[in-house]
């Protein structure tokens, strides 16, 4: 591993026609920890898990896991180096049961999938629901069930978009605590929030995008403060 | 939820099934001429609406022009039989090959459009194979047709095609079984999402198709042996597309039983009414279509399926 970062951005841009949706972005991720991405509507936080991901080919500069180039790798060869993640708006496969929605992403041993999908679907108290279809089951227990499903594939990098967004105060409260679990076993986690209170109990480090550009970086109480955050997010 | 306790149920399923494959294995020595041609037809039903549920049933990419494959198989066996003197069981399977060829060239650059421009570019292979089959006379005999030497050999057939069906059918039952095919569904629900999640979508949606192009391909080879004739329009009809589908989709896509129910009832229904019915038969033809896509869209067995939480597989 290149100086010790787990991900490394250099100047990633990423452009739709005329807007930039992601513009020359940098920045390191260390493993094992926690970290926040912020910003206001249409910053650039998705497009940028996008890229990082492999879903988006971004334009230009460069994108390193664990020392190596992954921009240029197909979406499930990002996935299978290592790298999880969670969508904004809910993708399970619905017309598959909550416990074929584990399964399917595993590639070892099937009888060994099928105890640890269980395992999961306990911890996210969806067991009595493993044979129902993902469709039929509730908002926020489709989101358990998203989150239940990277942690099925054992990625060390987990990004997660949006997680608490409709999701109510005790399952919040469970996946908060399901999230700091994730850091103390040394996966390292960034997250997109809007609730602001979430991602600054969080977060150890947080970074702010607006307009698709870096505008600051730090540790959660200096964001707080930090003047450009503020005019980004509230204006003049 | 309601659990049926399945073992039993299953048992009983299992004796039943092995018990008519017992008496179809013996129906030939009790049976007319008519008999064993309508079984044959039938058996080679079962195996092309089970070939469409496994590329469209299940990864949801919708084949309009999989007859494309049959008529391919169907030439590369005729060919193979009536110029090179091929019996007529390896040119079958050669018929099987040379689809999965066909499939392996057009696969790749069709398989990344989505949705219906899937659709159409199938649609328009079948029309381009049918040309080309019509263009290059010297091997195919042009649109004047192939004929085949005279054989008997019904029974044979009979055997073959019924090999073909239950093939077809074990195939899509370890498929569907699997998280071979589960990954398929994967892309079916949510391409996107498979990729995020590691499933390398654009190579299985190309196994699902080749496995999806054999076997139409052996049961066009058989289909010109049975007939001793092919031409271009007997080979490649758009009417056998739409009815693999019809078939599938009234049984229940993405089911193991789903397109072998299909095929039955819906044969069945056609050779009772065609015979007395023409028109009627084309008109009813026609209302199960817009009955099944309106309103049972998961056909007999995903209504009973989802109902009773059974598994796809039964
Ligand atoms: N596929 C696309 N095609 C065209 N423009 C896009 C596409 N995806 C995103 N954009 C544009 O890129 C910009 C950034 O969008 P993005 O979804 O990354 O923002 P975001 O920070 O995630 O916003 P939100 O907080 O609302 O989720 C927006 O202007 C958006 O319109
Ligand atoms: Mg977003």
């Amino acid at each position: 591993m290149q100086n010790g970062h787990l991900l490394e951005l250099r100047q990633v841009t990423k452009r739709f026609g005329g807007v930039t949706a992601v513009n020359r972005c940098s920045l390191e991720l260390a493993p094992g920890r926690i970290y926040g991405l912020i910003g206001p509507n249409g910053s650039g936080k998705t497009t940028l898990f996008n890229c990082i991901t492999g879903l988006e080919p971004h334009d230009d500069g460069e994108i390193r896991y664990k020392g190596e180039r992954i921009d240029g790798l197909r979406a499930h060869e990002v996935a299978r180096r290592g790298i999880g993640r969670t969508f904004q708006i809910i993708r399970v496969f619905p017309e598959l049961t909550a416990l074929e929605n584990l399964l399917v992403v595993t590639w070892g041993p099937f009888d060994e999938a099928h105890r640890r999908a269980q395992e999961l679907l306990r911890f996210v108290t969806l067991d009595r629901l493993q044979n129902e279809y993902a469709g039929n089951l509730s908002y926020g227990q489709q989101k358990l069930l998203e989150f239940a499903r990277i942690l099925m594939t054992d990625p060390e990098l987990i990004l997660l978009d949006e997680p608490a967004a409709g999701v109510n105060r005790t399952l919040l409260n469970e996946l908060l605590e399901a999230i700091r679990n994730l850091r103390a076993q040394g996966k390292t986690v960034f997250i997109v929030e809007h609730d602001m209170k979430v991602i600054m109990d969080l977060s150890e480090r947080i970074f702010v995008l607006n307009y698709g550009e870096k505008i600051a970086e730090g540790p959660p109480g200096l964001i707080q403060s930090d003047e450009r955050v503020i005019e980004a997010y509230f204006g003049r | 939820m309601t659990f049926v306790s399945l073992s039993r149920t299953k048992k009983t399923l299992l004796a039943g099934l092995v018990i008519g494959l017992i008496l179809l294995a013996i129906y030939p020595m009790a049976a007319t001429g008519y008999g064993i041609r309508f079984m044959l037809q039938l058996f080679m039903w079962v195996a092309l609406a089970q070939s469409w549920n496994l590329i469209s049933g299940l990864t949801g990419y919708v084949s309009f022009g999989h007859v494309a494959f049959f008529g391919t198989g169907a030439y590369a066996a005729a060919i193979l039989i009536a110029t090179h003197g091929w019996h007529w069981a390896p040119a079958s399977s050669m018929g099987g090959i040379a689809a999965v060829v066909l499939a392996l060239i057009i696969g790749y650059p069709c398989l990344r459009l989505k949705g219906p421009y899937f659709a159409i570019a199938m649609l328009g292979l079948n029309e381009v194979m049918r040309v080309l089959v019509s263009y290059f006379e010297g091997l195919t005999g042009g649109g004047l047709g192939l004929s085949l030497p005279t054989l008997y050999a019904s029974v044979q057939i009979y055997y073959a095609a019924g090999l073909a069906a239950i093939a077809a059918s074990v195939a899509a039952h370890l498929i569907i079984t699997s998280r071979f095919g589960l990954r398929l569904m994967t892309i079916r629900e949510d391409e996107v999402a498979a990729e995020a999640m590691g499933v390398n979508t654009a190579r299985y949606k190309l196994y699902a198709f080749l496995i999806s192009a054999f076997i139409p391909g052996v049961v066009g080879g058989l289909h010109a042996r049975d007939q001793g004739y092919i031409e271009p329009i007997s080979v490649f009809p758009l009417l056998t597309t739409i009815t693999m589908i019809v078939m599938a989709l009234f049984g229940g896509k993405g089911t193991v039983w789903g397109p072998v129910l299909g095929a039955v009832g819906l044969f069945c229904f056609q050779e009772l009414v065609w015979a007395r019915f023409l028109y009627l038969h084309q008109i009813l033809f026609g209302a199960i279509i817009v009955f099944v896509v309106l309103l049972m869209p998961r056909g007999i067995l995903g209504l009973v399926q989802q109902r009773y939480h059974l598994s796809r597989s039964l």
